[in-house]
């Protein structure tokens, strides 16, 4: 804005400047070389968590295929990489040596990837390139889960502190954490990955994950869920780690995104079958998947006699999504199409969608931008040379000067309560900071966009933060942070003039 | 009124009758001690994983608050009552007092919710009393805040509160296999605790369940705990009682977990119970015995009285000796305790020690300022749980030595009795005794509300302070400061890190310092109370002892000086008492074989 290049373009040029200067270092180059075909290439999204809390699943629903492998035990245990390509493809890349391609296997449904020998320490990453337009604008990485705090003391320490050393591998994070209380041990412990996003506040979301189990499986799960989710938004402990905490049921989202016309059909039965006896088979798991003799006779004539078929439908929904999904067609979801959005809908997958679009994809450059200046930065300090001192010095320059980092860094000091803010102004400061999306309404928290309407809430707040940042009595750091606000104001009023 | 109950007042009269007051006050206890047959049960486990539902189930009434987020957070103890009714124990505003407030049971879950959790549990507790036959028995339920890691605070409260309980449930539910801390959970308490059950909640909703279960049984069988597991479902339970469906109940798994409890805890305690007061009452049958018998045989035989006599009195003094400081026993007692607050001492500084060395090698790694937080919160889990470990140890220890102590004494007790005629004797045997249950021997009270507040207090004001403090020099955020990077600014910022270790580490030994002289504090009064209980109780044994000697020393200084005319009369009196006595003991015996005899 205000004719300055942009973001994107003044660190794709510094990428060249840089690249130019260690062209007799192959493979700095070829680092720099890679961070400056990243910024063309989607955001990389970490999908992160303790063991068990369901990456996997959450990552099938996102992409709406069964993608990764998912299994009651612990299975991922290798980095694995989701992106969009023309044609599926499945690397291997391991720790040292040259990716090898690995034919592609489908078992039940769920891509399933054959490590033809190789230990899960040799590998660095799996690569698959899978079409799909889901990926189109995120590239999803499932990471294998975190151990326990407890057994892994050194481990912790290592991925929370080496921020300066290395690049990250993710440009943001979704972190996976299941019901707990605040002060169980492992209520922070979901939110140590192993680096690999360099997370903080700014790039990371929390996603409260299993929530059909919350409560027993009660019909009330998903409501009790969604104000465990508001309690935790309000924690200190976890404003400070992220943006904000979505609950999701993975299981019903990706069931819901990947519903067969089989398991309607047998769902539909279920439901015009006399209600009684259909409670009681749903009453436990035991029940449900009872033999088909002790079925009650109502329902021996159905497709869901057989027992395989109720244990299929069970390993898929859950007893908490049969008994939703029972409830839904009775309640006149009567197409499949109807019943799967539904599903998906109740699940919180739209919503968790819609946080990473307003979190991640709207400042997918932004991030981007950081992750390779983070990287051109950890460069410069390795190798210095005569002609990187301009380099250091633009590189200062455009974290300190642009004004989406400054906005970032305020952002993030405002979720870590340093600044002697009154509450109401801390929490409008970081709306109009873009905390809750960049879209002017979204700053100015309005239900519509309607220019006129923006334009008078948006001098509103500017003429509100420039008397906040002119205030004698003010402290120097709330007269900084004044300042960035009510640049973000001109800003966005800018923006609004120049598309009207 | 029970048949022990019975006999213990039967003895009791005939104590009185003798003019025995020192038996009567023994029985007296023994009384007591049978009129309160409470059998603590401590339902413990994990957050969320369905204690409270558990309880509620087990006695069929939404006595404990459940709710699908907020976790309980005070002990409610849930005991039988004629008419349903809770009340509130909690510390006054200015913390110095208890109130006890009347709720209603329907009232209960919004009284529950306004208390502070985290608040000391001995002070801050719902009392449940509801008509069921389950408890009617004895048992009172107590439904606990999660343990949250072995490690958190309330993880040592709960320890604290196992060698009060004379069960403990473990539950957890079958969404997954025990975890490292449930086990190291379940392991402290087999060993303080005398019966251990676990519980897999939840089996309705998870479909593995039964492999879960095998994983359970599995890990347990491995760390050599030997606890059975029972699955049960608390909505098929209620969702039985409700329906009135005997084969869902069945289901639910509850009707073998009551068996269970009934069978195993209840029986077990009581048979405990029993075999205490039988003992008592032969102990005090022995004694009357002993008196009675001495004065017999002096009548029946009087040319043997001098030798009787001079015995006797040999006997008398050594019993005496039996009460002096010098006794066998009193030397194992003050030795045993001396040596165990040496060793406590120093396992709790070696237990510190590697704490100390723990946190300097993390603090090497680590930029305090920017994990000040967690720091604090790690650095104080491990010193709860090391505090915790070693105060439990201390305990085993101190149980182990009141053993020893009772061996020598019933050892040297024997050597001293004389060779009584007829079927006198005194047992000494006294190796039942067992330390007293009373919470006074559980972590102190004030050691846990120090280790809640004072030392989080000092922990906040010296260590985070410093740590703060510091921060604050730096008035770029940690994000910003990755942000920024700059060559001085890293080098300024490499420097202030080393301090911020520096002080951290010092920070953290003085916190440590703190935390062993309370810790070590508790420990020492701790053994103390031991010391002075057991002291107490032998030496009351003994004088009980010497009593019955001197008694039977005067009965025969009497028999010998006897006219011949009243002799006779005196041998048939002491005759039939004798008889009295032996039926007395006789029943006694009998119900220890486990037959029921009216007295």
């Amino acid at each position: 804005m205000n004719g300055t290049p942009s973001l994107g373009v003044s660190v794709r040029g510094l990428l060249r400047n840089a690249i130019e200067v260690y062209r007799d270092t192959p493979d700095v180059a070829t680092t720099l070389r890679r961070h400056l075909d990243r910024m063309d290439e989607p955001l990389r999204v970490a999908i992160a968590g303790k063991v068990k809390s369901g990456k996997s699943t959450l990552l099938n629903a996102l992409v709406g295929e069964e993608v990764a492998a998912t299994d009651a035990a612990e299975c991922t245990r290798v980095l694995t990489w989701y992106r969009d390509a023309m044609s599926p493809r499945v690397a291997l890349h391991p720790v040292d040596g040259v990716p090898r391609q690995v034919p592609i296997h489908r078992r039940n449904g769920a891509l399933h990837i054959d490590l033809q020998g190789a230990s899960p320490e040799q590998l660095d990453r799996i690569v698959v390139d899978w079409p799909s337009q889901h990926l189109r604008a995120l590239t999803l990485i499932d990471t294998p889960g975190i151990a326990s705090l407890s057994t892994e003391v050194s481990a912790r320490t290592t991925a929370f502190l080496t921020p300066e050393d290395e690049a990250a591998t993710a440009d943001a994070v979704v972190y996976l954490m299941r019901h707990l209380h605040g002060s169980d041990i492992g209520f922070l412990e979901s939110f140590h990955d192993r680096g690999v996003a360099k997370a903080n506040p700014v790039n990371a979301i929390a996603v409260l994950c299993r929530v059909d189990e919350v409560g027993g499986g009660r019909v009330d799960a998903l409501l009790s869920a969604r104000k465990i989710a508001q309690r935790y938004r309000t924690d200190p402990k976890l404003r400070g780690l992220c943006q904000t905490v979505v609950p999701v049921a993975g299981l019903l989202a990706c069931t819901g995104r990947t519903l067969r016309q089989a398991e309607f059909i047998a769902i539909g039965q279920l439901a015009t079958a006399p209600r009684a006896d259909v409670e009681r088979i749903l009453l436990s798991v035991d029940r449900f998947v009872c033999s088909t003799e002790d079925l009650p006779a109502s329902l021996t004539d159905l497709t869901v006699s057989p027992v395989d078929v109720r244990v299929g439908l069970l390993a898929r929904l859950g007893l908490f999504g049969v008994r939703l999904a029972v409830t839904l067609v009775r309640q006149g979801h009567h197409q499949p199409a109807r019943l799967a959005a539904e599903l998906v809908r109740r699940s919180g997958l739209d919503d968790l969608r819609q946080v990473l679009s307003a979190q991640f994809t709207e400042r997918a450059d932004l991030l981007k931008a950081r992750s390779a200046l983070l990287a051109l930065d950890v460069v410069l300090q390795r190798d210095p040379r005569p002609r990187t001192g301009p380099l250091a010095a633009e590189v200062e320059r455009i974290l300190a000067g642009a004004h989406e980092f400054a906005e970032l860094r305020l952002l993030s000091s405002l979720r870590s309560g340093v600044l002697p803010l009154p509450p109401e102004a801390a929490a409008e400061a970081e709306r109009l900071l873009g905390g809750s999306g960049r879209a002017p309404t979204a700053r100015l928290g309005l239900e519509r966009h309607d220019p006129d309407e923006i334009r008078r809430a948006g001098l509103d707040a500017l003429g509100r933060w420039r008397r906040r940042a002119e205030n004698p009595l003010s402290s120097r750091a709330v007269t900084d942070a004044a300042r960035i606000v009510v640049r973000s104001c001109e800003g966005l009023l800018a923006e609004t003039t120049a598309q009207s | 009124m029970s048949a022990v109950l019975q006999l213990v007042e039967v003895a009791l009269a005939a104590t009185r009758a003798y003019g025995r007051a020192d038996l009567t006050g023994r029985l007296r206890r023994t009384r007591e001690r049978l009129a309160d047959p409470a059998v603590r049960v401590l339902v413990a486990g994990e957050f969320k994983q369905g204690k409270s539902s558990l309880v509620n189930a087990l006695i069929n009434a939404p006595v404990c608050p459940v709710d699908a987020d907020v976790a309980t957070a005070v002990p409610t103890v849930v005991r039988h009552a004629e008419a349903p009714g809770a009340v509130l124990v909690r510390q006054t505003e200015e913390g110095e007092t208890v109130e006890r407030i009347r709720v209603a049971l329907e009232a209960l879950p919004e009284v529950i919710k306004e208390t502070r959790p985290g608040a000391d549990p001995q002070r801050n507790h719902v009392e449940v009393g509801i008509p069921r036959e389950l408890l009617a028995q004895g048992l009172t339920l107590v439904d606990t805040p999660g343990v949250g890691g072995l490690g958190s605070v309330h993880g040592a409260s709960m320890m604290a509160a196992l060698p009060g309980a004379d069960a403990v449930l473990f539950v957890s539910d079958a969404s997954q296999e025990y975890t490292a801390t449930e086990l190291e959970f379940l392991l402290q308490a087999r060993n303080v605790c005398p019966t251990v059950a676990c519980v897999l909640a939840k089996i309705d909703f998870y479909p593995e369940w039964r492999r879960i279960a095998e994983l359970d049984r599995r890990h347990l069988a491995a760390a050599g705990v030997d606890a059975g597991l029972l699955p049960v479902s608390a909505t098929l339970r209620l969702h039985a009682a409700r329906t009135e469906d005997q084969a869902l109940n069945a289901e639910s798994g509850f009707p073998r977990l009551i068996t269970h409890l009934r069978d195993e805890v209840l029986a077990r305690a009581e048979e405990l119970d029993r075999c205490s007061a039988v003992h008592d009452v032969l102990a005090v049958a022995d004694q009357l015995t002993a008196t009675m018998s001495a004065e017999l045989a002096i009548l029946r035989d009087p040319g043997r009285a001098q030798d009787l006599v001079a015995e006797l009195e040999r006997a008398e003094r050594r019993a005496d000796d039996l009460r002096q400081r010098s006794a066998r026993w009193q030397q194992t007692l003050g030795d045993g305790i001396t040596d165990l607050t040496a060793d406590v001492d120093y396992d709790l500084r070696d237990r510190m020690r590697q704490i100390v060395r723990d946190a300097e090698k993390e603090l090497d790694e680590v930029d305090p300022a920017t994990v000040a937080d967690q720091f604090a919160t790690w650095l104080h889990q491990r010193l709860s749980a090391a505090a915790t470990a070693n105060f439990l140890w201390a305990g085993q220890r101190a149980r182990w030595l009141a053993g020893r102590v009772a061996e020598h004494f019933a050892e040297d007790g024997r050597a001293i009795l004389p060779e009584l005629p007829g079927d006198a004797r005194i047992s000494l045997d006294d190796t039942l005794f067992e330390l007293p249950r009373s919470e006074r021997f559980g972590l102190g009270e004030k050691l846990m509300l120090g280790m809640r507040g004072g030392y989080g207090g000092a922990l906040m004001f010296g260590m985070l302070g410093t740590l703060a403090g510091m921060a604050l020099l730096n008035p770029i955020s940690i994000a910003a400061g990755v942000l920024l990077g700059g060559k001085t600014v890293r080098d300024e910022r490499k420097r202030l890190r080393l301090r911020r270790q520096m002080d951290a580490k010092n920070a953290v030994r003085r916190h440590v310092d703190d935390v062993i002289f309370q810790v070590g504090k508790e420990s020492r009064d701790m053994l103390r109370r031991v010391q002075r209980e057991l002291r107490d109780h032998f030496t009351s044994r003994a004088e009980e002892l010497q009593r019955s000697l001197t008694e039977s020393l005067s009965a025969a200084r009497d028999a010998f000086r006897r006219e011949e005319s009243d002799r006779k009369q005196r041998i048939q009196d002491l005759q039939a008492e004798l008889e009295r006595v032996a039926k007395l003991a006789e029943s006694a015996r009998r119900l220890a074989e486990g037959e029921v005899t009216p007295g």
